[in-house]
């Protein structure tokens, strides 16, 4: 095995993986957020926007491809690392609490985890492999406009904040990046993001579920 | 017959280790992995020295009796590491930490050992330093030291409270990088349940596979003892509960002289017995009593609580007695003095058997942030077993069984009367006299294994000879049955339903409490003389109702505890031989008929001034006493006095 | 010390052996001193259930004052109980309320396997130490103790790292049974003194690879391991050995 395969497949490389795509994906989300924003400003900009986005051509076809891989190293080693996980402890306790360290956030990461690549699927679905005859705005308002969908997109937005909650400071701290000089400048930074993410998300969601002309 | 030939080398006390090093036989280094070394116990001493053999090149096999090395009872020691290194250039020197030593054990030790032990003392802290062991560093980064135990000079290097384990975890690690490159192979949960001896020379032991039950037999071309004290035949101790005399004393069965067994010292500051379910006694380090008052109420049966008690009538008896050392007279002085307050009922708390430590006047006059900067940790210990702060209530104290001086006599070249058996640290009773200082047993243990006996090993079996091993001898066999009945002896009342029985640790209490009573602090002859009555008693009944259950083929540790309990039922009656023969008082030895006018220890050195060997003699029949007279040649025995 | 008693139930996982099924069994104990210590009260059970000709409890204990790491048992679903920074032999109790139902069970890990009862073999711990959990110095070549400096934050350091007994409540209390505060301890201790300077990386990857072997589970940053060890080290020091590990896996010799 070569050194880079020996380290990938460490316990530590594993984190490793798993801080470095978490960070990618994170910023893929603020990306993400940031673009979505436009929604706030009316059909005309979010459709100027996307307009420009898919002009970028070969490039979004790249872009979509990394961020596939991302996706998939992600989950695959996160799906790894529970499995590994379960076998370190064969059996199990009879009386399981918490001394005090865990987090809602970090005890349910793996599960939130694949709530979120359920909703990903979902996600897609809706607004990806669709039929591109009908402008995005018009999709997007559509599909936001029903309390069902507002549910389960909720419900994704929820798990992502738990995942995010725990995963961004935990990155840092996979990565050995842990002093008490930032610290506290990291976990607050670490809620900030998180919660500046799931504000924007959240604020689309109840828009186009309260308003639905917000995109015609 | 055995013969005691210290084999000190001639010349001036400074160059005798110099002179035994050269005069020493060497091992060719590419010989030197023919030679098969056991190492049973594997704390300071042990793990030291299986770690520099290895180094050397020798193949070792370690035993220990917990479920790793690094468990040692080693790592319990707080207070810290003497050494001669001056670094305070405050008047040390190789020769004053060698006097102090000297005088501290009560000059009952050897010149030669003890010289050579300050002289190696400087080795061990280059050696630890370059093994990572944290210890405190000045601002500037060099070596911070301490005053200890009322030295005079800062000597003492430490590792906050935690000075024993640190050292343990050095040589445990210098230990584990040998395990790993094949020298030393480790046997983790093995009990020695005996020695083998082949034409007369050491050459295996048997021992029991704690987790199995399973009886093995390990040959080697010479074993050492590195297996601590003894001071858990009193059944309370600050000794952790599997220290044990089983393999000294399986040795001493087998012919290895035992050296001064009365020398137990008797720890002053430890947190006292609470209940009779009690298992162990917690010492609390002794540099409390830097800034700590002891004091009891001056009139007997006085109930009231300490702060209720004014000054006038409080008896801050050891600076009453010793102006001039006050609170800090060494330990026996100490020990003794609070062992007397009580006996006179003036002792403090539920039991009546204490007194307090009072930290108030040094609180008052450096405030509560200082004191805890210096004893915060020793405090939550005491406030964790006690649930009071010393911060607002004195601390309650009282003496405990702490460590023993004497253990398997050893030669210059820590080699008992056996031929190829090596004793090492506390197991042995080579350096500490009649009483040992604070921060000199990590220092001892640290010397024998590092600097002493990987030279004087070599020069045993250099001389030796590297002969084919076997375990298919004759001797294996024998050893290995004889403890395989005495397995079967301890279970025998299982499943009898037979009345009446005991467990083990019911009667191993109750000779701890007639050693204690009789053989504790002060000792005299009608005491002793009882107690040498009680102790066959006893040992009987032990053997007639003990009861043990499970089988010997799994992992019983009643039936361990059993075995120890055995031995020490056998051992006490040596040790109490031993007190009773040494008519004088000296180190923590005090003979109520050995006392000055004023009550002081009284030492006899025109008849005592030798070390007691015992030799075992056969089932039934008195040990016999032998004697090594101490010569002082370079200090002048003095009688010790702290007024 | 006003002797107070309290009556505790008793769950306790027994198993005969390593291969053997285990089962709870229930024992009451009346009249417990409340100064009476964790492995004192188990000492009580015992010596009922010898003079009652039943097997008593195998527990590994020894120095009994929080500093050898033999002792360790998970009450009601925290390594060594519910008190804080604190041994199992440490804990007293009255930490406990009377007529309490207390569930003890072997640390639980399967770099752990039980041997007996509540006693486990945690030899795995030994293994990586062997990897490269040390200094290689010979004795004898070691130059003045005063020789290096060492600046007094970083002994201090060292120390915190250093104060680890080995005890493995870490791995039994992570959710992962992961070893990562166990290995970040010696990895930081020794990384952080010169001495330990020379041999870092190959340190790092070694131990690392050994604790891999040996079965532990993968970090996921729970804090559980911090929250109950008797000897409050940091996490912070799980973020050192990864960051020395990150260091080796790029500029570091590879192993051979």
């Amino acid at each position: 095995m070569s050194w880079f395969t020996r380290t990938a497949s460490s316990s530590l490389g594993k984190k490793y993986i798993m801080a470095l795509t978490g960070l990618l994906l994170g910023g893929f989300l603020v990306v993400h957020a940031a673009g979505n924003t436009t929604i706030f400003f009316g059909r005309s900009v979010f459709l100027f926007y996307a307009s420009h986005l898919h002009a970028l051509g070969i490039a979004v076809a790249v872009a979509e491809v990394l961020l596939l891989a991302l996706f998939l190293t992600h989950a695959i080693t996160g799906l790894l690392l529970f499995v590994e996980n379960r076998r370190a402890r064969t059996s199990r306790y009879a009386v399981c609490s918490s001394a005090g360290g865990r987090t809602w956030g970090s005890a349910t990461m793996p599960y939130t985890g694949m709530i979120i690549l359920a909703f990903l699927f979902l996600h897609l679905v809706n607004f990806r492999f669709i039929d591109h005859g009908v402008t995005i705005a018009d999709i997007v308002a559509a599909v936001l406009a029903r309390p069902l969908y507002t549910v389960l997109y909720g419900a994704g937005l929820g798990a992502l904040t738990l995942h995010v909650s725990h995963g961004f400071w935990s990155l840092f701290q996979s990565a050995g990046i842990s002093h008490p000089k930032y610290d506290r400048f990291i976990r607050i930074s670490a809620w900030l993001v998180c919660g500046l993410i799931i504000t924007v998300f959240a604020a689309i969601l109840l828009l186009l579920l309260v308003n639905s002309n917000q995109l015609s | 017959m055995m013969k005691l030939d210290a084999k000190i080398p001639d010349g001036p006390l400074a160059g005798k280790w110099d002179r035994c090093r050269f005069e020493s036989r060497l091992v060719s280094p590419a010989n030197k992995r023919k030679f098969q070394v056991l190492v049973v116990g594997t704390g300071l001493a042990g793990a030291s020295a299986a770690a520099t053999l290895a180094e050397l090149g020798y193949q070792v096999k370690a035993f220990c009796i917990q479920d790793s090395p690094r468990r040692a009872h080693s790592i319990a020691a707080q207070g810290g590491i003497n050494a001669a290194k001056n670094y305070q250039n405050d008047g040390d020197s190789v020769f004053r930490l060698f006097y102090d030593t000297i005088k501290g054990g009560d000059f009952r030790a050897r010149e030669a050992n003890v010289y050579r032990l300050a002289q190696v003392s400087n080795n061990i802290i280059d050696q630890c330093v370059a093994q990572g062991v944290p210890f405190a560093r000045e601002y500037g980064g060099t070596l911070a030291n301490r005053s200890f135990g009322g030295a005079q000079v800062s000597r003492t290097f430490y590792a906050r409270g935690q000075t024993g384990q640190q050292l343990l975890l050095g040589a445990y690690s210098a230990m584990m990088r040998q395990v790993a490159a094949g020298r030393v192979t480790l046997y983790p949960r093995r009990e020695m349940m005996d020695l083998v001896l082949i034409d007369g020379k050491a050459k295996g032991i048997v021992c029991r596979n704690l987790v199995s039950g399973h009886i093995e037999r390990y040959s080697g071309h010479a074993v050492v003892l590195a297996t601590g004290g003894y001071g858990n035949v009193y059944f309370l101790s600050t000794n952790a509960m599997a220290s044990n005399v089983t393999a000294a004393w399986r040795a001493y069965k087998r012919g290895a002289g035992f050296a001064n067994p009365a020398f137990v010292q008797i720890h002053p500051t430890c947190i006292p017995v609470h209940g009779d379910y009690q298992s162990k006694l917690t010492l609390m380090s002794e540099s409390l009593r830097n800034d700590g008052r002891v004091w009891v109420p001056g009139k007997t049966g006085d109930t009231r609580k300490p702060q209720d008690i004014p000054e006038a009538e409080r008896d801050y008896y050891l600076e009453r007695k010793y102006p001039s050392f006050g609170n800090l007279v060494p330990r026996d002085v100490a020990s003794r003095n609070a062992k007397e307050v009580c006996d006179q009922g003036r002792g403090v708390g539920d039991t009546g058997l204490a007194v307090y430590l009072d930290f108030r006047d040094a609180i008052q006059r450096d405030g509560i942030e200082v004191i805890l900067k210096k004893y915060g940790n020793l405090f939550q210990m005491y406030e964790r077993i006690t649930a009071q702060d010393p911060g607002s209530q004195p601390m309650m104290i009282y003496p405990a069984v702490h460590y023993a001086m004497g253990g398997l006599w050893v030669d210059y070249n820590l080699m008992g009367t056996i031929p190829g058996l090596f004793v090492l640290g506390e197991a042995n009773f080579s350096d500490h006299g009649a009483n040992r200082l604070g921060a000199s047993a990590l220092m001892q243990g640290l010397a024998d294994g590092y600097f002493i006996l990987p030279y004087t090993i070599g020069h045993y079996l250099a001389e030796a000879g590297a002969a084919a091993l076997s375990t298919d001898d004759a001797a294996f066999a024998g050893v290995e049955e004889e403890a395989g009945r005495r397995i079967a002896a301890l279970l025998k009342n299982r499943g009898t339903g037979k009345k009446g029985l005991e467990t083990v640790d019911a009667l191993h209490r109750r000779l701890g409490l007639l050693l204690w009573d009789h053989c504790g602090m002060a000792r005299n002859r009608e005491g002793l003389e009882k107690a040498l009555a009680l102790i066959p008693e006893l040992r009987q009944e032990f053997w007639d109702r003990v009861a043990v259950p499970g089988s010997g083929q799994e992992l019983n540790q009643s039936l361990e505890r059993a075995g120890r309990v055995a031995d020490f039922m056998e051992f006490a009656e040596i040790m109490v031989q031993d007190a009773l023969a040494r008519e004088e008082s000296c180190g923590c030895h005090l003979r109520d008929e050995s006392q000055t006018a004023e009550h002081e220890a009284l030492r006899d050195d025109a008849n005592f001034s030798h070390v007691a060997v015992w030799e075992y003699a056969g089932e039934g029949r008195p040990a016999v006493l032998h004697r090594e007279p101490l010569a002082f040649e370079n200090v002048t025995p003095s009688q010790r006095s702290y007024k | 010390m006003a002797a107070k008693t309290i009556t505790l139930n008793l769950k306790i996982w027994r198993q005969a052996g390593a291969g053997a099924s285990g089962r709870f069994e229930a024992y009451r104990l009346e009249r417990l001193d409340t100064d009476m210590s964790f492995p004192e009260m188990l000492d009580v059970l015992n010596e009922r259930l010898t003079l009652e000709g039943r097997e008593p409890v195998a527990f590994d204990h020894d120095c009994r004052e929080g500093i050898c790491g033999m002792c360790g048992a998970v009450v009601d679903g925290i390594a060594h109980g519910p008190a804080k920074e604190t041994t199992l032999c440490q804990l007293h109790l009255r930490h406990f309320q009377d007529g309490q139902t207390l569930t003890i069970e072997p640390f639980r890990a399967k770099a752990f396997p039980v041997v007996k009862d509540l006693v486990v073999d945690r030899s795995a711990l030994d293994r990586v130490i062997q990897a490269g959990g040390f200094i290689s110095v010979n004795t004898g070549s070691a130059p003045d103790a005063n020789g290096i400096p060492v600046p007094q934050h970083k002994a201090e350091q060292a120390m915190d790292a250093a104060a680890c007994i080995g005890c493995g409540a870490c791995i039994a209390s992570c959710p992962n049974a992961a070893a990562m505060l166990f290995v970040g301890a010696k990895i930081s201790q020794l990384a952080l003194l010169p001495q330990g300077e020379l041999e870092r990386e190959q340190r790092a990857l070694a131990m690392v690879q050994a604790m891999d072997r040996e079965g532990f589970g993968n970090c996921t940053n729970q804090r559980e391991c911090e929250a109950v060890c008797p000897k409050g080290i940091s996490i912070r020091n799980i973020a050192r050995l990864n960051r020395e590990f990150l260091r080796a896996a790029f500029i570091g010799e590879p192993l051979k």
